[in-house]
């Protein structure tokens, strides 16, 4: 109850207070302090488009992959099991300011990469033997880590913003194993479809 | 009738109360009814989870109650199971039970209810089922979420061959849903217009990570993952033994492996009956138990393999000593080793109190395997005798518990090798002996000793010669290995030979040969003999029954290849030589001696024959001599018939004809390309000539020469071609050909003689650049070598003699004789340089090609008008037109027929050339020509082009102009 009265409820106060009440906080205070581990690199937004050019060049193949891995009906039945409707996922816009599109990547990589690791998870499971996908997975997460590091670079040395709120899809590990085969080749059809759109934003 | 009347309503009224009461007592629940009863549903097991209680049981009381539970599907009244469930019930005691369910329980309802019935002996009879429970009902379908499809069970575990049946449902009706396992379409039965059903008989495996079975429509699709594993099979070999005897190793088979990904493996447990004790094991195939302190003895041991779906065990009863399977032993080594024998010597590991081992030793060398069997304790040897010298041998042990055999350990060994020992056989040896100018050269042959006779390695042979007539006469020849033999010269006397093979311990017995001064019978004559499939078969009569052997040698023809022998006992007087070394179409000598008791080798017999004969391969190459108009000879001196691939039996002379009739002698064949020959035969293989004859002049010939055998004769390869001259065609060599020599040689004369007579009549013009004058200017100007200075130019003079009287002058050009003129003396002209003449005059100008070159250069000089400078007198005679024109026509009179004395002429004289214008003499022999008057103009009009003019030109041709007149231009 301590912790519904200190946490909940200003929070409940503040989002019907403020605009856009609902949606996670995406900005520090201006006046607050926002410090990076390390310094960032100088040509970083070259290096987040190069990241988000290497991603979409590698998501076609990582798609083809999962869904090959997975056995039928997969492969002949993508419009019904790996369709990228992902209820959950986090908005992008392209015609907004730098800065809202840096928060609204960052939101999208950090969902992206925690999917990325239950999908890693599982099939490290599931399908032990398809080495190709795990390694394209990994793949795929480190370098959404870096890229995720370097927004996060970006955000806090030019727009002081230190902390983004961020939602995460479903845990899948709950589900049975169709279920989770079925989740996973949506997210991977999700993130085709989106990583395209990224590196074309940028 | 109205007692009876009464009777009968009192018993109506009593049965009434009666049954009233019994009613009344039947209607009260009994008081061990089950109560509480929960139902919930197990999805991953498939399964219906039943808890209820008992009440009214009183403390501590315990009664057997049997539970009566009915399952129904769909309906109530659909009841698919009943089942009692024994069991004794306390008080206050949660009961449980479970269904598990063929059709996945999401598919459809069901209800439940129960009843009991106290079965308890404690309890009299009768005994009444208490009444059902209320019906409870059972509705996963209520918890599943919004997704308009589903397909159950998920993921299910089943094993290979078992039966599954799977469901869909549907949020909506919808009749367009189809299945399908791995893209095979399955057929179901709808139980309702949502749910359909369908039966996988005989599921098999095929893949670890299971089956994809879905379902789908127009827009949706669900699916679930089948598991199917292979059956658990019973472990085979399961078997227990101790090598310490305090713990014991359990091995076995496991079968297949059941094992899927995403469900855990099977596992085996070991329990023991007698000290209850139970162990899981952590592999799959051994397992290690601890043998207890207490001396057990027995052990009866259970083996249980288990998997999520079925439990299998094995047991084993046995006595701990009866399965010692000792480690192997250690510490083996060899001493003492010899060339013979050796000791071995090992150690092995304590068996607890067992320790009486028994031990096997095994020898492996030269092929062979022997085995001793030892009883040993801790420490043991054995001694390995009869040995070869010189060998490799392997020597293993191992060892078994004595007083239970199990099982042997492992081997362990060591190899070694005895050490050498003198070679105990004497090496075999023969000779070849040849007579050569008085003496004897022979030469010895031995095999090498085998392995198991040299008994070492073979450093060299010993030959010792020594002389049976001068007994004190001994030579030793130490003949250092592999040598195989050597060759000796040997004198006219006996020898006996001594061949010893040495090596580093000692020496072999010696092989004794006598070579004696008689060199035998030399007079065998050589039988032919025929080899077949198995050698040589070869037979002799004994000369003398004094022999102590026979040696048969053989040589193939090849001189490359080494005399080989055979080595036959005394009685005997046939063989077969046979060798893998004979070879079809080499022919092999063959030499049988007998060996008398002096050990001298005497000749009975000489053979020569083919193991298989083969065609020849090749023909002879024929020489064509003394080709006439109507003969030609063959010949083929050259070829061996020794050295054939058989016997040489004849020669076969082919001739194509140029008629239809052969010429005598011959006789016409068809060869194997059917074409036609004259065949003519040669029986005498020594006869390697041939004269053709009876040919036709001027005529074209082929012939073949081919040996043929008793196998075939040679090929038919190429026919040689011969063409025969005509009868005259010597004789017309022997005219023609000196005829041609003749005419060569007159060529050769005519052309020298034609060479004298140019260089006598027609010699060459002088080149002036080639002149010697050229380099005797180069020294003295070298920027003008080929230009003379005008002030180096001497004057040339024309000396007109004077002729005396009647002199006959002939004009140069006209060459018409001129009128005679007298001249008292001689009278000269020179030329002279024009240093200070300007205006025409008379002059006289030499053109001459270098001359005129160095003048256009100089600019003066080019043209050298004469002036008459001395004497007076003569100038006076050439200041008119006509004098000078008379004074010119005297000076170019050919004086070819010789000048008289007195006569005037005009005469060029070089003062280059001194020694024709010194001699005056000679101008009459070599007069200038009207020729060469003609090759000057001709220099002078091409150096004219090329040089500048001069202000003097025009006088000068117009002095030249004056001395053309006579002559018309060439």
């Amino acid at each position: 109850m301590k912790v519904l009265a200190a946490g909940v409820v200003p929070l409940l106060l503040v989002l019907h207070w403020k605009h856009g009440a609902g949606s996670p906080l995406p900005i520090t205070p201006v006046n607050a302090t926002c410090v990076t581990r390390h310094p960032c690199h100088s040509n970083l937004m070259n290096q987040i488009k190069n990241q988000l050019v290497q991603l979409n060049s590698s998501a076609n193949a990582l798609f083809i992959l999962y869904y090959t891995a997975q056995g039928e009906p997969f492969p002949n039945n993508l419009d019904k099991l790996c369709s990228p409707n992902v209820t959950d996922f986090p908005p992008f816009h392209a015609n907004g300011t730098e800065k809202a599109r840096l928060v609204e990547l960052y939101r999208i990589i950090a969902y992206l990469g925690a999917s990325l690791g239950n999908i890693t998870r599982d099939q490290k499971i599931l399908n032990p033997n398809a080495l190709s996908l795990h390694s394209k997975l990994n793949a795929t997460a480190d370098i959404m880590r870096g890229l995720l590091s370097n927004v996060l670079c970006r955000l806090c040395s030019k727009y002081h913003v230190g902390h983004v709120e961020v939602a995460y899809g479903p845990d899948t590990s709950g589900k049975d194993v169709f279920q989770k085969k079925k989740l996973g080749c949506q997210l991977l059809g999700k993130y085709k479809q989106v990583i395209a759109v990224l590196a074309q934003a940028f | 009738m109205a007692l009876f009347a009464v009777v009968q309503a009192a018993f109506l009224l009593t049965l009434l109360s009666f049954r009233t009461y019994q009613s009344e007592v039947l209607s009260e629940p009994l008081p061990w009814t089950p109560e509480s009863l929960e139902v919930s549903i197990n999805s991953a097991q498939q399964c219906l989870y039943l808890q209820w209680r008992v009440h009214n049981l009183t403390h501590h009381q315990e009664l057997k109650m049997v539970f009566q539970i009915e399952i129904s599907r769909i309906e109530t009244s659909n009841v698919i199971w009943v089942e009692n469930y024994s069991i004794p019930v306390t008080w206050n005691q949660v009961l449980h039970w479970s269904w598990e369910s063929k059709l996945p329980l999401e598919c459809v309802t069901h209800f439940v209810r129960i009843r009991s019935l106290v079965a308890d002996a404690s309890i009299p009879e009768p005994r009444f089922w208490s009444n059902w429970s209320s019906w409870e009902e059972v509705d996963a379908q209520k918890s599943l979420g919004q997704d308009p499809l589903f397909v159950f069970p998920k993921d299910k575990l089943v094993e290979e061959g078992s039966n599954v049946t799977i469901c869909y449902v549907s949020r909506s009706p919808e009749s367009n849903i189809s299945c399908a396992m791995e893209d095979v379409p399955i057929h179901g039965k709808r139980l309702s217009p949502n749910v359909s059903v369908f039966i996988l008989n005989d599921v098999r495996f095929i893949r670890e990570t299971g089956t994809n079975i879905y379902c789908l429509n127009p827009s949706n699709m669900s699916g679930i993952i089948l598991y199917v594993s292979k059956v658990l099979e019973e472990p085979k070999d399961f078997s227990c033994e101790t090598q310490d005897l305090k713990s014991l190793n359990c091995t076995w088979d496991p079968g297949h492996d059941t094992t899927l990904r995403h469900q855990s493996s099977q596992r085996y447990t070991l329990f023991e009956s007698f000290s209850g004790k139970t162990k899981l094991c952590e592999h799959k195939k051994w397992c290690h138990w601890q043998v207890a302190p207490d001396s057990q003895e027995t052990y009866n041991l259970t083996l249980t393999a288990e998997n999520q779906l079925r439990r299998r065990s094995v047991s084993i009863l046995f006595n701990l000593t009866h399965r010692v399977h000792p480690m192997k032993p250690f510490n083996v080594f060899l001493k003492s080793i010899s060339a013979t024998n050796a000791t071995m010597t090992w150690k092995v590991h304590p068996v607890g109190n067992y320790s009486t081992l028994l031990c096997q030793v095994a020898l492996h060398g030269e092929g062979k395997v022997i085995q001793h069997n030892v009883s040993v304790k801790v420490k043991s040897q054995y001694f390995l005798s009869e040995l070869e010298p010189v060998t490799e041998y392997v020597t293993r042990v191992r060892c078994a518990a004595a007083n239970h055999f199990w099982k042997w350990s492992e081997w362990i060994g060591q190899t070694f090798t005895t050490l050498e020992a003198a070679p105990s056989e004497a090496p075999d040896v023969w000779r070849n002996v040849k007579s050569v100018l008085g003496s004897h050269i022979v030469t010895l042959f031995w095999r090498p000793l085998s392995k198991s006779h040299a008994h070492g390695k073979i450093l060299f042979y010993n030959v010792v010669i020594e002389n049976l007539d001068k007994p004190s006469s001994v030579k030793l020849l130490s003949i250092p290995a592999p040598a195989n033999g050597t060759e000796l010269t040997l004198d006219q006397c006996s020898y006996q030979i001594h061949v010893t093979a040495n090596n580093s311990v000692g020496t072999s017995p010696a092989s004794i040969i006598v070579i004696s001064r008689d060199p035998g019978n030399k007079n065998v004559e050589e039988g032919r003999i025929q080899g077949t499939e198995d050698g040589f078969s070869l037979s002799w009569k004994p000369q003398s029954g004094d022999v102590i052997g026979y040696v048969v040698d053989w040589y193939p023809q090849d001189p490359r290849c080494q005399l080989q022998w055979k080595n036959l006992d005394p009685n005997t007087t046939s063989t077969v030589i046979r060798s893998d070394a004979f070879r079809p179409g080499i022919r092999y000598n063959f030499r049988i001696y007998e060996i008398s008791t002096e050990r001298i080798a005497y000749l009975l017999e000489k053979k020569t024959g083919y193991a298989q004969e083969l065609a020849p391969s090749e023909n002879p190459q024929v020489a064509v001599s003394n080709l006439t108009s109507h003969s030609f000879s063959l010949s083929w001196k050259d070829y061996s018939t020794d050295s054939q691939s058989s016997f040489i039996q004849g020669y076969h002379v082919y001739l194509k004809p140029k008629e239809e009739q052969c010429h005598p002698g011959f006789e016409k064949v068809v060869l194997s390309d059917d074409s036609v020959c004259c065949q003519y035969k040669i029986d005498n293989p020594e006869q390697k000539t041939f004269v053709v004859e009876n040919l036709q002049p001027e005529s074209f010939y082929e012939f073949l020469v081919t040996p043929y055998t008793s196998v075939g004769e040679g090929p038919h390869d190429a026919f040689t071609k011969v063409t025969i001259p005509d009868e005259y065609s010597h004789v017309l060599i022997r005219i023609i050909l000196p005829m041609i020599f003749c005419l060569l040689l007159l060529m050769v004369l005519c052309y020298l003689t034609s060479q004298w007579m140019k260089e006598k009549c027609y010699p060459d013009i002088p080149d002036p650049y080639k002149s010697s004058v050229l380099s005797l200017i180069k020294y003295k100007e070298n920027h003008h070598p080929t230009i003379m200075n005008v002030n180096d130019c001497v004057p040339d003079a024309i000396e007109v003699v004077n002729k005396l009287e009647g002199s006959k002058i002939q004009f140069l050009g006209a060459r018409k004789s001129l009128t005679e003129m007298e001249f008292t003396k001689p009278a000269y002209l020179y030329l002279l340089p024009t240093e200070n003449y300007s205006g025409p005059g008379p002059c006289i100008c030499f053109e001459n090609f270098t001359y005129n070159q160095a003048a256009s250069d100089s600019g003066s000089c080019g043209h050298v008008p004469v002036l008459l400078k001395t004497p007076p007198s003569q100038l006076a005679l050439l200041t008119s037109p006509e004098n000078l024109l008379k004074t010119l026509e005297q000076n170019y009179v050919n004086s070819s027929g010789g000048s008289p004395a007195g006569e005037t002429s005009l005469n060029y004289v070089s003062q280059l050339a001194s020694h024709m214008s010194g001699d005056k003499d000679s101008l009459p022999t070599n007069p200038p020509g009207p020729a060469l008057c003609s090759e000057y103009r001709t220099q002078m009009a091409v150096s004219l082009g090329l040089a500048s003019p001069s202000p003097s030109e025009n006088s000068s041709l117009s002095s030249v102009t004056l001395l053309d007149q006579g002559e018309p231009r060439r």
